[in-house]
């Protein structure tokens, strides 16, 4: 059984370049557009093993989609990897407070897209 | 990974236009929040996923954009009419290279080096340029407050990697600051370990961001630093030298500032809060004041489908309406309890999803009208004119397909319009006609068609000079009486232009009979309408194409019409020997005199045996007219399926839909029908 | 409505001679023949609406699966008077080339004969003495059996233009 990932970025390009990246690796991947997208990806999937979100989205922004994913029970301890660009080093931080498990750095490499992915899912 | 450049080129157009449209919109009013915010959002998200692709050349060339924008967004920038000129160039030539990011066209190249000068000199001019007289504060428009912040990292702050300085750098970029770093006193040189902070740091900010931003700025490290924000109620401090040398005193010792002594060395020194004239009048709640708060309204967020989908979804909408026809039909001949309430409730329900379905092809006309604008604005500055552009009817919708062919005909009429029709300032003075010109755009819905007016009030088309012209091409014959109308038909002719000189502006190849072209192609149709010196009406109609409407089923003598329902005014019964041997051709009707067309003679077929006939009362927008029918069926859902090439010449039926029994009835196009009777007044009339 | 689908003989790959295959029906006394490969499906004749003021060899509109398909009365085409259905009346779906836009068109012929394989080679050109419609609208001449049969162009024959086929006598 393939595992499930969910991206979620409002950019259509970043979607097609990590599902694809995902895809190829041998996920299944779900995309949503925003972190109220998400959530609704999150409960209709059943299935996601892993989140790979982008921080600045309308709508919900990454934080706030962080903090309410980690209060549904179910999901508590649902591995959640941010997308930040340099300049946030600092969200970044807040990130984790809010209980990402990890983050990458956008411009990436998709190896090590990759290499994260396989360190979080095993 | 072809497949992935072109999403990243459809979804960098969508974020250009994005962009160009707020930048317009901040030419007239550049204090609206909303639009900064748009301009942002764009340049942050092109600027992320241009880095995503390797393509630096863009990213680079958007980070000072973004910078500047930010500064903007914040309150700490004024947009000026320099910024964006140069925005707009940038906008232009981002267009360009999202085609050829690695600017190997060395025009591409010297235009993106000197695009990049220009912008890196705005930024610079903008972060040095600091206020220095203390009264030029009073005409600040939101309200910003100082604060004094005092960070000290404990000593394990480094062990998670965590760096002071950035946090540093993020309290910098709300405002403006003075920071004062400290450390502590090492009493011996062993006793120092390296991985240990020591820094602190006083930190004095002006900004309009609120308290609550500024602490968040530290929320991770709340556990690893002590953190204490203090509000000083005084203005002007950042700029006043007694007070930067007195908190720079205190640089690089351990001593720390002491906040009694900062509020007393403020009051001295600093221009009291109240004393300030209070924020001015907010007019909007865009304006931004403190708290930085997501915007609450809901933004409408969009989904990009592949129109092979949509198309998809259309043609099953549209099957499953006329499946619900014959259910419909079903349920009226075979009396099943319960049927026909389910069937009327489907009904319901298949004419919503039609109405929501269909409406997802359709677009505003507005988002043409946006790339007018700017072809307007940068044409009318070349020529020497002004010109005022107004719209109407902006959220007309139209099918997708049709409005992106369309932009060419359009433009080239407008830049006709911009060329020749509008008259030099110093010609319109003289004709004592408003120095700027006028030029519009109207677009609104009749019956099954939408209506596209580009009008102009410059000086008009000459008739005699076309109708000579075209006497000239052997088009027209000398003695030929025709109206206004069908003379300015002649313009459309291939090789037509009475424009004496083609210019570099218009004029170029594509002439108004590829215009016309276009649009009859698209099934439309194109009319002139010119008075001299007072102006020039261009009509353009086009058909709806995604048609289902809600017409009334008729019969004629056997065969079913649908005329749409948007149309019609009033149905009447009438006597059928009132309309025999009528001369006229005119009912009473409610005490109106009112033509009419009887159908059945119309169209060849033997007169009727029945006593009655339906009048069913038309309107095309000028004239009433009656048309004969014998029975009126009932309110009908059409499903418009076009009849093709084969009938090109039938006009006065716009198409056929599949009725509930499988048989085809026909659409009226009752606007030919009342032309038909016009036709036919005249001919009766000779 | 029932269709009947027409079952198209395999291409088979027999490089020195080209067989293709031919539809064959029959309009009033005469025989003619198209490809095959441009038949989309033969069908039953249902009602069909016919649109006032329309020339008398476009017979009218039905319905196809939901479709508008206009329909060409082919006896009409070829000079022959229109008359009434019979049993064997039936419509041969077509797809023609109009402007170079394919297009769907009915062709309301008395009577499908059958489909049957013909090395190309083998096909004459159509006789200029004494032919009854003019040239460009006849591919050629198949003789099978005892029968002569004339290979139409179908974008010529059944295109929108209202084009007379048949030759007039003084011509």
């Amino acid at each position: 059984m393939k595992k499930n990932i969910l991206v979620v970025d409002d950019s259509e390009s970043i979607r097609e370049v990590v599902s694809t990246a995902l895809e190829e690796a041998g996920y299944e991947t779900t995309k949503a557009i925003d972190g109220q997208d998400g959530l609704v990806k999150l409960h209709a999937a059943q299935d996601i093993r892993l989140v790979i979100s982008d921080l600045n989205m309308p709508n919900m922004d990454g934080i706030s989609f962080l903090k309410e994913v980690r209060q549904i029970e179910k999901f508590k301890y649902l591995p959640i990897v941010i997308l930040t660009t340099e300049a946030q080093e600092t969200k970044k931080r807040a990130a984790q407070k809010a209980g990402a498990t990890g983050w990458i750095i956008k411009p990436f490499e998709q190896n090590k897209l990759i290499a994260i992915v396989k360190k979080v899912l095993g | 990974m072809d497949g992935m450049r072109q999403i990243y080129i459809e979804e960098a157009n969508e974020l250009l236009d994005s962009l160009e449209t707020a930048l317009l919109a901040l030419e007239e009013n550049a204090n609206d929040k909303s639009n900064i915010e748009q301009v942002f959002r764009a340049m942050h998200t092109l600027k992320g996923n241009s880095s995503m692709f390797g393509l630096t050349h863009i990213s680079d060339f958007l980070h000072n954009l973004e910078s500047i924008y930010d500064k903007v967004r914040i309150g700490e920038l004024a947009l000026s009419k320099e910024l964006l000129d140069c925005t707009l160039a940038a906008l232009d030539h981002l267009k360009i290279i999202v085609y050829s990011p690695d600017l190997e066209d060395p025009i591409n190249k010297e235009r993106h080096q000197q695009l990049s000068n220009e912008i890196q000199q705005l930024l610079d001019f903008e972060t040095n340029n600091v206020p220095v007289k203390e009264d030029l504060l009073a005409t600040k428009i939101t309200a910003s407050k100082t604060y004094h912040i005092y960070f000290e990292p404990y000593p394990n702050f480094f062990d998670d990697g965590s760096n002071p300085l950035l946090l540093l750098a993020e309290i910098a970029g709300m405002g403006k600051t003075v920071v004062v770093p400290h450390f502590k006193t090492i009493d011996f040189i062993e006793e120092f370990v390296p991985t240990e902070c020591i820094s602190f740091w006083d930190i004095y900010l002006e900004t309009t961001h609120d308290e609550q931003s500024i602490f968040d700025v530290f929320v991770f490290v709340h556990d690893s630093a002590f953190i204490n924000i203090t509000e000083i109620p005084y203005q002007g401090l950042l700029n006043n030298p007694s007070f930067l040398e007195k908190v720079h005193a205190t640089a690089s010792t351990a001593a720390k500032m002491d906040i009694q002594e900062l509020l007393s060395l403020s009051e001295s020194l600093g221009i009291n809060d109240k004393t300030l004239v209070e924020k001015s009048p907010k007019p909007n709640d865009n304006t931004v004041n403190g708290r930085i708060e997501k915007n609450k309204e809901k933004v409408a967020s969009s989904v990009r489908i592949s129109s092979d989908k949509l198309d998809e979804l259309m043609n099953l909408v549209s099957e499953l309406i006329t499946t619900q026809a014959s259910l419909s039909l079903f349920s009226e001949n075979n009396k099943i309890a319960g049927l026909e309430t389910i069937s009327e409730n489907i009904e319901k329900l298949s004419r919503r999803l039609r109405d929501v379905s269909f409406g997802m092809t359709l677009v505003p006309i507005n988002n043409m009208f946006a790339r007018f604008q700017r072809m307007i604005r940068d044409t009318a500055a070349a020529i020497g004119k002004e010109i005022n552009f107004s719209t109407m009817g902006g959220e007309t919708a139209l099918d997708k397909a049709i409005i992106e062919k369309l932009v060419d005909p359009f433009m080239h009429l407008i830049r006709n319009s911009l060329d020749h029709g509008i008259e030099t300032k110093e010609e319109r003075i003289r004709l004592g006609k408003p120095e700027v010109g006028d030029i519009s755009i109207k677009a609104y819905y009749s019956g099954v068609f939408v209506y596209i007016q580009i009008a102009d009030d410059g000086k008009g088309i000459d008739v005699e000079a076309v109708r000579n012209k075209a006497i000239e091409k052997g088009l027209l014959g000398e003695g030929q009486n025709l109206s206004d109308k069908e003379i300015f038909n002649f313009i459309f002719h291939p090789g037509f232009s009475t424009a004496k000189v083609v210019t570099d502006v218009s004029g170029r190849g594509v002439g108004m009979d590829v215009a016309k072209r276009n649009i009859v192609d698209l099934g439309g149709d194109i009319s002139i309408d010119s008075t001299t010196n007072i102006g020039t009406t261009i009509t353009i109609k086009l058909p709806l194409t995604l048609s289902i409407i809600d017409g009334l089923l008729v019969n004629v003598d056997n065969i079913k019409y649908v005329v749409p329902l948007s149309a019609i005014v009033k149905c009447y019964e009438v006597e059928n020997k009132l309309m025999k041997n009528n001369f006229n051709r005119l009912l009473i009707l409610d005490g109106e005199q009112i033509p009419f067309v009887n159908l059945r003679e119309e169209f060849d077929y033997e007169l009727s045996c029945n006593l009655l006939s339906q009048i069913i009362v038309v309107y095309d927008g000028k004239h009433k007219v009656g048309i004969s029918v014998d029975a009126i069926v009932d309110e009908y859902q059409a499903v418009i399926k076009p009849l093709g090439k084969y009938y090109k010449n039938q006009d006065f039926v716009s198409g056929a839909t599949i009725l509930g029994d499988g048989t085809v009835a026909l659409v009226l196009d009752t606007n030919k029908v009342i032309d038909l009777h016009i036709k036919n007044t005249m001919k009766y009339a000779n | 409505m029932q269709t009947n689908k027409n079952t198209q003989t395999s291409k088979t790959d027999r490089s020195a001679e080209k067989i293709k295959s031919f539809l064959s029906f029959k309009l009033d006394t005469e025989l003619f023949a198209i490809p095959v490969m441009d038949v989309i499906e033969i069908v039953e004749v249902p009602p069909i609406t016919k649109i006032p003021q329309s020339p008398e060899f476009l017979k009218g509109v039905i319905n196809l699966r939901g479709a508008v398909l206009p329909i060409i009365d082919a006896r009409v085409k070829f000079g022959f008077p229109s008359t009434e259905p019979t049993v064997n009346t039936c419509i041969i779906v077509l797809e023609v080339e109009i402007n170079e836009e394919a297009i769907y068109v009915g062709a309301l012929v008395d009577a499908v004969l059958g489909v049957f394989e013909m090395d190309e080679n083998a096909i004459s050109p159509s006789p200029t003495i004494g032919a009854k419609y003019k040239a460009n609208f006849i591919k050629g001449m198949i003789k099978n059996d005892d029968n002569f049969i004339m290979l139409l162009d179908i974008d010529k024959v059944f295109s929108a233009l209202e084009v007379d086929i048949v030759l007039e006598v003084s011509e």
